[in-house]
């Protein structure tokens, strides 16, 4: 009869350990945050229910305890816990509830999406500059001039005038930023700049310049030759 | 007494089960809630401004006044301007300490920064948007696929003493209010700027000046200028060649709220009472 709860209880213990200590384990994960693992949780309690609950007969094996836990009948010693859960239940609900009524201190979040899409006219453009070393050379050129107060000399993005600026100026030799795209997308974000983005990329917080105001077509490609070459990168070529 | 085990064992179970997922639901909502830690000035990274209400007067002539120590620090790091025409490569000030205060018709915001020398033309700004468009924070510029608004922009300059309110839409659009709903009060000691801007929260201008609701956010930039002059007499920092920040969040803190308590004790009584009925409708159907 008590084996009927006991094995519920396991099975979730042995959900629990596995979320908590072996999925975080696994090469490529991260630890699950914990709403997640709570979420999982109840995913698994509620499905153990219904299958308990299935037949009469499983049924009163399953909710016989809880009720005897619940009304006190002949559970001796335990009736200390019993009342620490009858005490501790409607403070949780309170407290809960006290938390949820509670403004936030948080500023709104940030969901800003990094690489939004860019026009049409901007996709599929190749580098119209013969890749030499002579206009990778000068690229890096421009780039030291332009790019680096903000982006860094080591193509970092921890250049001396980077700091104030949120969101911060991408890391170009973080595999994340212009490793992940093509020349063409490059191009047009150099361009039009930070007040280019659509509005998922919240252009009004961008302090990434309008090139296209200063810098003639041709010096961009150059620099995108050279900020590859410079930060050890080279662009995504497949659609 | 094997009888009697086979009744508690399942019950130290169901009670253990029953704990064990109140603790947890415990633990998520403990953990979602983020703790504010102290930290040492130098590396506080502040990503908003927040204005407790005060009683009493503001300290609008007082940047030295013991009531500042009511509001909480908040440090941005700036940068020197390099996002437009004309840059500057380098900018004196290289990180500003905000404090806010409001009494709930106005808010005053005191900014700190180091500055080596007290200079005519030393100046300070605080931008904000205007109405529900977004605003890019250099000076408002327009968006390619976003319709902007106008910023709002506090100006107070060491010479003139006072503070100006200002609009932009785009650079060069930059234009003194008809209007003049700000104040300005700087004072320098020990290497150190310390100025006051004050304004109604809310004004009638609902175009042109930055309306602040308590318990909102809005957003928020900084600038500064270091009006020395190198040895032609030129000033190192005009116009556009100044320390800047980006966008940051300010809050007017809403007076203090007591309904939480009241939901919380509601809640629990009707837990209370949810459990008193269970357990009731379970006695009567375990002796029938
Ligand atoms: C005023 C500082 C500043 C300068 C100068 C600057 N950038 Fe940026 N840049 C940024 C910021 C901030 C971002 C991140 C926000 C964004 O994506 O708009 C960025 C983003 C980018 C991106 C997008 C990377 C990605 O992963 O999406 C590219 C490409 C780029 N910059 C290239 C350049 C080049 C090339 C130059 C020089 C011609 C340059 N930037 C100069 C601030 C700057």
């Amino acid at each position: 009869m008590g084996g009927s709860l006991l094995k519920p209880v396991i099975l979730i213990g042995i959900v629990y350990a596995i979320l908590k200590f072996i999925v975080p384990n696994i090469p490529g994960s991260a630890p699950l945050p914990s709403s997640l693992i709570f979420l999982y949780l109840m995913l698994t309690t509620s499905g153990i229910v219904i299958f308990a609950t299935l037949s009469g007969e499983s049924k009163d094996a399953f909710w016989g305890p809880i009720q005897r836990f619940l009304t006190g009948e002949n559970i001796g010693g335990l009736q200390v816990l019993r009342y620490g859960v009858l005490l501790l239940f409607p403070l949780i609900v309170g407290w809960q509830t006290y938390n949820s009524t509670a403004t936030s201190d948080a500023p709104p979040s940030e969901n800003r999406t990094i690489h939004p899409a860019p026009p049409g006219e901007y996709t599929g453009l190749s580098n119209p500059v013969a890749k030499t070393p002579d206009s990778i050379q000068q690229g890096k050129g421009f780039y030291a001039a332009f790019c680096s107060p903000c982006h860094g000399g080591n193509f970092d993005g921890k250049g001396p005038a980077a700091r104030g600026f949120n969101p911060p100026p991408a890391n170009f030799s973080d595999p994340t930023t212009i490793a992940m795209l093509q020349e063409s997308y490059l191009f047009w974000r150099i361009k039009k700049g930070g007040v280019g983005l659509p509005i998922e990329g919240m252009p009004w917080k961008s302090a990434m310049p309008r090139w296209e105001v200063e810098l003639p077509d041709e010096w961009i490609w150059k620099i995108i030759m050279g900020e590859y070459d410079g930060a050890h990168q080279s662009p995504r070529t497949w659609e | 007494m094997t009888q009697r085990l086979k009744h508690i064992a399942p019950n130290v179970v169901a009670g253990v089960w029953l704990a064990m997922g109140l603790l947890t639901a415990q633990a998520v909502s403990a953990e979602e809630k983020t703790e504010a830690t102290a930290q040492p000035e130098s590396t506080l990274q502040s990503v908003s401004v927040s204005a407790p209400m005060v009683k009493g007067t503001l300290p609008v002539d007082d940047p030295n006044a013991a009531v500042w120590n009511s509001a909480t620090l908040s440090r941005f790091p700036m940068s020197p301007q390099v996002h437009w025409p004309n840059r500057i490569l380098e900018a004196t000030v290289r990180d500003l300490n905000v404090r806010a205060l409001h009494d709930g018709t106005n808010v005053a915001i005191l900014l700190e920064y180091a500055d080596p020398s007290e200079d005519p033309d030393d100046a300070a700004a605080i931008e904000f948007m205007v109405g529900d468009k977004k605003a890019h924070f250099a000076h408002g510029q327009p968006m390619a696929q976003v319709e902007g608004g106008p910023v709002n922009i506090w100006y107070w300059k060491n010479k003139d003493a006072k503070g100006v309110d200002m609009n932009a839409k785009g650079f060069g659009t930059l234009s003194v209010q008809q209007h003049q709903d700000v104040k300005a009060k700087g004072a320098y000691a020990n290497g150190t700027w310390k100025v006051v801007f004050t304004r109604p929260l809310a004004t009638g201008h609902l175009d042109e000046d930055a309306q602040i609701t308590t318990g909102g956010f809005v957003n928020i930039a900084f600038a500064v200028w270091d009006g020395k002059k190198d040895a032609s007499g030129e000033l190192k920092e005009k116009g556009s060649q100044k320390a800047v920040s980006s966008w940051w969040y300010f809050r007017a803190e809403a007076p203090p709220d007591y309904s939480g308590y009241y939901y919380a004790a509601l809640a629990v009584g009707l837990a209370l009472g949810f459990q008193f009925i269970l357990i009731r409708k379970l006695k009567k159907g375990q002796s029938a």
